[in-house]
């Protein structure tokens, strides 16, 4: 598969750099685009273009540090900051509008009723997205 | 929201967010997200808006080309938060800060026989125990500067130290002594690079000032470039000197060991004895070879360029240097006693260029070993460019010095520094025509008083503490700053009129020029200090608003209207050279404007416009100049630079005319020839 524009949505967690790194893996063969996404989830009860300051400076930190991790490897890679109700949509129609070939999403390993919990955005990005989906899940903890 | 369900941008967003919503449709209704579109150049950082690096670009193609040529010539910029990533290793801090040590090895044992030499064979003698000597020295100075990084880790340079503990006259005595070595120690490294060059290329000879000056050119680049880059650039050579060196000393050793001891080649001309054997030139040959001693402090200083745990790094690279630096001087200087080596009276050839190819002929080895050195020579430069821009900084901070050289540039270097060190040095290499031996005589006298006021100053700072081992430490920097004092003063006797008054007078005048600077920026403190935040006026009397208006057109309009949205007392001046074209203006002017806004005509019979402005001004005062005046200039900015030459440049004239003008403040309103919003 020609991969020529990889989405790799951020929600700040522990594995955001290995995520990126394994993009940048990924696409360096394919020169592929490398877009890095943070969705920042807005509550029904306030405006969804609403001036969410803590949480945007949070997303930009996120993005950030997913740059920094980029030009350590010696590449480029695009961020964007999006306000939606869910993230998970927003990932999808981010994808579709971008003709992302791939999204590659991030597990923190999680457990929940003993066993490894995959999480609501992961799990439908995973069902609806049109194209590729690929979750790289965090080696358990030792 | 617009046909294709975007919102190019809410107006309900407060005005100072940096950030554009786009609103953008889902494929489910309900699944409408917000893209936060960034201002170019900015993006958030925690409680605060961080300029990106694409805020410092230039939109112009001019400004493009300019930034395309500095970063190829300086790299690309380096953010602040990346200043730990920009730090030395040992490896690399070894070359940065002690080339100019170990490159001293290249010439310290020619300065000591030169003068030697005038007294024949029987002063040569004294070559070994002087060199002796001034090892012995090293190994107390490096011992002491030991102790200077476990007082100070955070970077103890003399100037730290003196001023600190002794205050601050013998604090800016240190420091003047040490920025004037750090220039000579550039001119005579770049000239004893040359004259390695001219060694081994007498035809280099008649353009050696200008060859140096090439050299110092270069190391400013490479400076500029950031002292991690400078140091990766210039360790290899540094190494390759004493790995060449060393190859040299070891086939010299072994020829000698084994009964093979070469025949000396002789200098073009050698230095004829023509005085008698005394303390004075023994004593000048051992303040000459004492220059071998310079750089020492270099590692002291720039302790905090060093990595984590930088003391220590830095303590390690401080030994190694000693170390290697003593070898080598040991080395050249016994096995060119022994082998009988003479010193070059037309300075074309050195010592070191000799003794190599007495031992290895005038084969590649020769060649490689004089390419090596004038590599060395010219990098030990090196040191001071690290050094200089770093204490002047401390300087401007302690506000010493004006304020440029504490700022960093692009590249995290103190690029002002840098530039002031390259220029003085360059002018001094010209003046002394790239003499070392013109220019050795000023060299270490600003070496010695500088080690002498450091360890005199870590003396009584371990007296005050009296921590564990004070004993021991007061003990071996008292013994450093007598040992150094005395050399203090032999180099300033003997070579006193062989040009070292020159550093002596600077010295002097560079530190009343500091305090004066000092005083300076301590006026202006008082000057704008807030007495106390409860005594805060932020009201003043409100201003009148002045528009100077040279002819009606779409950029005096653009001026009058903002000229109006943010003063009420707004009134329009038009200078005219005589009575009729007043009346047209007046009469044009009630047609344009109409009589909501006052116009004053001045006729100016003499053709002068900014003088009748600005006594107009005074007019309007009445003498009370408390009443703050704004002027708005309109001011037409051409599409291309080269247009501005057909322009009269009023704005800019006025501009300057008003600049000392008490409680006035001139508003600039430019106005783009493509600006479609401005009036029509």
């Amino acid at each position: 598969m020609k991969l020529t524009n990889i989405l790799v949505p951020l929600a700040g967690t522990a594995i955001d750099p290995d995520v990126i790194e394994y993009a940048i893996a990924l696409g360096r063969a394919h020169k592929a685009k490398i877009t890095a996404v943070h969705v920042i989830e807005v509550k029904w009860n306030m405006p969804l273009d609403a001036v969410l300051d803590a949480e945007l400076e949070r997303g930009e930190e996120v993005l950030a540090l997913a740059e920094k991790v980029a030009e350590k490897l010696g590449s480029h890679i695009s961020t964007e900051v999006l306000q939606a109700r869910e993230a998970a949509p927003a990932i999808v129609d981010t994808a579709v509008e971008q003709h992302s070939e791939l999204i590659l999403l991030g597990m923190p390993y999680r457990k929940r009723l003993g066993r490894v919990y995959v999480g609501r955005t992961v799990e439908e990005v995973y069902v609806k997205a049109p194209c590729a989906v690929l979750a790289y899940r965090q080696e358990e903890p030792k | 929201m617009s046909d294709d369900g975007v919102t190019p941008e809410d107006p309900q967003r407060p005005s100072h967010v940096p950030e554009r919503f786009e609103r953008t449709p889902g494929r489910r209704i309900g699944d409408q997200r917000v893209k936060i579109v960034r201002r170019r150049g900015f993006r958030r950082g925690r409680g605060v808006i961080v300029a990106t690096e694409e805020s410092l670009e230039s939109a112009g193609f001019g400004g493009r080309a300019i930034s395309a040529v500095r970063e190829i010539m300086f790299g690309k910029r380096i953010p602040t938060e990346r200043e730990s990533e920009e730090r030395l290793t040992k490896i690399t801090g070894l070359a940065i800060f002690a080339s100019d040590n170990i490159s001293s090895s290249a010439y310290a044992t020619e300065e000591t026989m030169r003068a030697l030499a005038l007294a024949g064979a029987a002063g040569l003698a004294f070559t070994m125990p002087l060199t002796v000597a001034i090892i012995a020295i090293l190994a107390i100075v490096v011992t002491s500067y030991l102790q200077v990084i476990k007082a100070y880790p955070n970077g103890g340079g003399s100037y730290v130290v003196a001023s600190r503990n002794l205050g601050m006259i013998p604090g800016l005595l240190a420091a003047a002594a040490l920025l004037v070595d750090y220039v000579l120690t550039v001119s005579v490294s770049v000239a004893g690079g040359v004259l390695a060059i001219t060694t081994a290329f007498p035809g280099v000879d008649p353009i050696k000032v200008w060859v140096g000056v090439g050299f110092i050119a270069l190391l400013t680049i490479g400076n500029l470039r950031g002292i991690r880059e400078a140091g990766v650039v210039f360790a290899g050579p540094t190494y390759f000197y004493v790995a060449s060196m060393a190859i040299v000393l070891a086939i010299g050793f072994y020829r000698l060991i084994t009964g093979d001891a070469p025949a000396p080649v002789p200098p073009p001309q050698a230095v004829q004895a023509n005085e008698a054997l005394g303390i004075f030139l023994v004593l000048r040959a051992f303040s000459s070879g004492s220059v071998g001693l310079s750089g020492t402090e270099a590692v002291a200083n720039g302790v905090p360029a060093f990595r984590e745990p930088s003391a220590r790094n830095a303590s390690i690279v401080l030994i190694a240097m000693g170390t290697l630096f003593g070898t080598l001087f040991f080395g050249i200087s016994f096995l060119a006693t022994r082998f009988g080596i003479q010193v070059d009276a037309t300075e074309t050839k050195s010592v070191v260029g000799l003794l190599t190819q007495s031992i290895v002929g005038q084969g590649a080895l020769f060649y490689v070993v004089q390419a090596a050195t004038a590599i060395i020579l010219v990098l030990a430069a090196n040191t001071s460019f690290s050094g200089f821009p770093r204490l002047a900084s401390i300087l401007a901070t302690d506000r010493f010095m004006p304020r440029q050289f504490a700022q960093r540039g692009d590249r995290l270097a103190y690029s002002f520094g840098i530039l002031v060190l390259a220029a003085v040095s360059a002018v001094l290499l010209v003046v002394y025509q790239g003499s070392v031996n013109g220019l050795i005589p000023l060299y270490t006298i600003g070496v010695f008083i500088a080690f002498t006021l450091s360890q005199a100053g870590l003396v009584r700072h371990w007296l005050r503490e009296r921590g564990p081992g004070w004993r021991f430490s007061t003990s071996i920097n008292a013994l450093g700053a007598v040992v150094t004092g005395v050399v203090t003063l032999v180099v300033a006797y003997t070579k006193f009129l062989l040009g070292a008054w020159l550093v002596l007078a600077i010295v002097p005048l560079l530190i009343y020029g500091m305090w004066r600077v000092r005083r300076h920026y301590q006026m202006i403190e008082d000057e704008l200090l807030i007495p106390r935040a409860t005594q805060v006026h932020l009201a003043v009397r409100k201003p009148r608003l002045i528009v100077p208006i040279a002819r009606l057109d779409r950029s005096s309009l653009n001026t009058l209207g903002l000229a109006r949205a943010i003063c009420a007392d707004v009134a329009a001046v038009h200078i005219s050279y005589d009575e009729e074209g007043a009346a047209a203006f007046r009469e044009r002017w009630a047609r344009v404007v109409g009589p909501d806004l006052p116009l004053e005509v001045i006729v100016s019979p003499y053709r002068a416009l900014v003088a009748p402005l600005l006594s107009y001004l005074d007019a309007i005062d009445d003498g009370d100049q408390s009443r703050p005046v704004i002027i708005a200039l309109a001011e037409f900015v051409p599409s291309h630079w080269w247009e501005n030459a057909l322009h009269n440049q009023t704005a800019l004239r006025l501009k300057l005319a008003l600049f000392s003008r008490k409680n006035t403040s001139v508003i600039d309103v430019p106005f783009h020839p493509e600006d479609e919003d401005a009036p029509h």
